[in-house]
């Protein structure tokens, strides 16, 4: 084969004449595919808090608080941080209560604070988190 | 008299030659490297050790992140190691599901090399084209499976998503593209001049020094050897569609860029096979969770070469020992002995040649020299420690 000078040239003036390969993204952004694996979704109204997604967790990223279990009451806490977004707790469930949405899957944030998110019914979610403030009344919070 | 001086260059472990931390030393006369060292472990993670810790499936997705870039492999090898064990076999669809991720992985693995390779040589305008093109294949992952780079695609016992007739035209119209410019970049690295003056002759390793030294994968066979396990001991569903050897002759690091870039061909050829005759059936197949006792071995062919799972079970749902042998570990002894010879400003191709991966290298390993072994109290290692420092 004939060896030569600058082989590439070619690309380079044809990509003058086309668009950027780049996008600006938080301006510009790419619809998601139908199988992204964003984040989790809990639906409290199938949970019978058999557990089998925690069992795999690779993460430990979820974890479920039971209220009353002969009432099926159930807070998911699911945190985002740690998720490794593998779906294996989406492959474990039987009831098909889990789902990875493909639309939100953008982690950013100043603290972590954001990142521990609760699924569940409201009144099962408010009075998990008001169980917490009051356990937590007694002691001084950590220096920020 | 003339003292006998040395001069030693040091490289890393943080440089801007290679973006992953490894420590080197070439000893030089002059711009001639007269010898040459490799010092790893700074990326040493305990996943051996983490292994232990977790469930069979749990550790799937540990094992994926032993390597960024060929995480599929890693997960298969555990997979069908753990399914051996449970004397167990995937469905024939899913075999062909996984054996269609390892070569899309393949394919965005050797494009991402020939763009670091070539960034390496100074040929930045191919690394920028090169990992531009590699999106398609990217793109296509993550649209099959969710996920850009850890795809966590297995399962012990299947996979966990199937492809569509969507995906099925998606892949063949990705590879298309991508063919194309395959074919116009094989042509651009054994036909640039500039280019083929850094390659040609440079690390230059014969078919005995690949035997001797070890060598695997693409590095080994750009030196003439026979050797893939997708060939030599066919596993998934790469019995119902064979793969091609591909080798050269060359040994040199145009021969790794041929060896590669032609490897990329075959793995266009294997996905369109596979997709024209994709086996109907189950996803998965049961496999109990507490895995039966046993050791096996399991091997296959990552993009960098032979990968090596020792698994041992007790019985119990956590695996008793898992012991992993990357290809890139292999390779490095090439290194260093082909590095001897050339010019210090070929150390960044010679390396890259090879396709190193640090992070999948690092394992610890004690050697137990036998009877050597002694218990010191606290006192007697405090005397000691005093001792040491004294007589530095």
């Amino acid at each position: 084969m004939k060896i030569r000078l600058g082989t590439m040239f070619g690309d380079i003036i044809r990509s003058l004449f086309r668009r950027p390969a780049t996008q600006l993204y938080p301006y510009e952004r790419r619809p998601t595919p139908e199988r992204l694996r964003g984040n989790l979704v809990w639906d409290p109204s199938k949970c019978t808090g058999c557990q089998l997604c925690i069992k795999d967790c690779p993460s430990d990223a979820i974890e479920l608080i039971v209220l009353d279990k002969v009432a099926k009451k159930f807070v998911l806490r699911y945190h985002q941080d740690r998720c490794t977004y593998c779906a294996q707790c989406v492959v474990n469930c039987r009831f098909k209560c889990l789902n990875m949405d493909d639309q939100t899957w953008e982690l950013a944030s100043v603290n972590k604070e954001p990142f521990t998110v609760y699924y569940g019914k409201d009144e099962d979610v408010a009075f998990l988190l008001e169980k917490m403030a009051r356990d937590n009344a007694g002691e001084s919070g950590c220096p920020e | 008299m003339e003292a006998q001086r040395k001069f030693i260059v040091p490289i890393g472990p943080q440089h801007p030659a290679l973006k992953e931390p490894g420590h080197f030393q070439f000893s030089v006369e002059g711009e001639i490297v007269t010898g040459a060292t490799v010092r790893l472990g700074y990326v040493h993670r305990g996943i051996e050790k983490g292994a232990e810790a977790r469930n069979w499936t749990q550790n799937l997705y540990l094992f994926e992140r032993i390597c960024g870039i060929c995480s599929h492999v890693h997960a298969t090898a555990l997979a069908l190691g753990a399914e051996r064990l449970a004397g167990v076999e995937a469905p024939p669809r899913a075999q062909a599901i996984r054996t269609l991720m390892s070569e899309l992985e393949r394919i965005h693995s050797h494009m991402l090399w020939l763009g670091v390779a070539a960034h390496e040589g100074g040929f930045e305008t191919l690394f920028m084209y090169s990992w531009r093109d590699r999106e398609i294949v990217m793109d296509l992952l993550e649209s099959l499976s969710g996920n850009r780079v850890n795809y966590s695609v297995n399962l012990i016992g299947g996979v966990k998503f199937d492809v569509t007739e969507k995906h099925h035209d998606e892949i063949l119209k990705g590879i298309e593209i991508l063919e194309e410019r395959t074919k116009h970049y094989l042509k651009v690295v054994t036909t640039d001049r500039t280019f083929l003056a850094r390659t040609r002759g440079v690390g230059l390793m014969t078919l005995q020094q690949a035997e001797l030294f070890g060598a695997v994968g693409p590095t080994a066979r750009a030196s003439g050897v026979a050797r893939d396990v997708r060939i030599d001991a066919p596993y998934e569903a790469y019995p119902q569609f064979p793969v091609r050897l591909v080798t050269d002759d060359g040994g040199d690091l145009l021969a790794r860029f041929k060896v590669r870039t032609r490897e990329l061909f075959e793995s266009y050829r294997l996905i369109r096979e596979i997709l024209n005759h994709m086996p109907p059936g189950e996803l998965t197949t049961r496999v109990p969770r507490r895995i039966p006792a046993g050791e096996t071995i399991s091997r296959v062919e990552a993009p960098r070469g032979e990968l090596f799972y020792f698994i041992k079970s007790n019985g119990s749902e956590k695996p008793e020992r898992i012991k992993v042998r990357t290809p890139s570990l292999c390779n490095w002894a090439s290194v260093t002995q082909v590095a001897i010879g050339h010019k210090l400003a070929d150390m960044p191709m010679i390396l890259s040649g090879i396709d190193p991966c640090f992070s999948c290298n690092d394992r610890m390993v004690t050697i137990n020299r036998g009877s050597s072994s002694q218990v010191w109290t606290w006192e007697e290692l405090r005397r000691y420690g005093i001792e040491y420092y004294r007589q530095r």
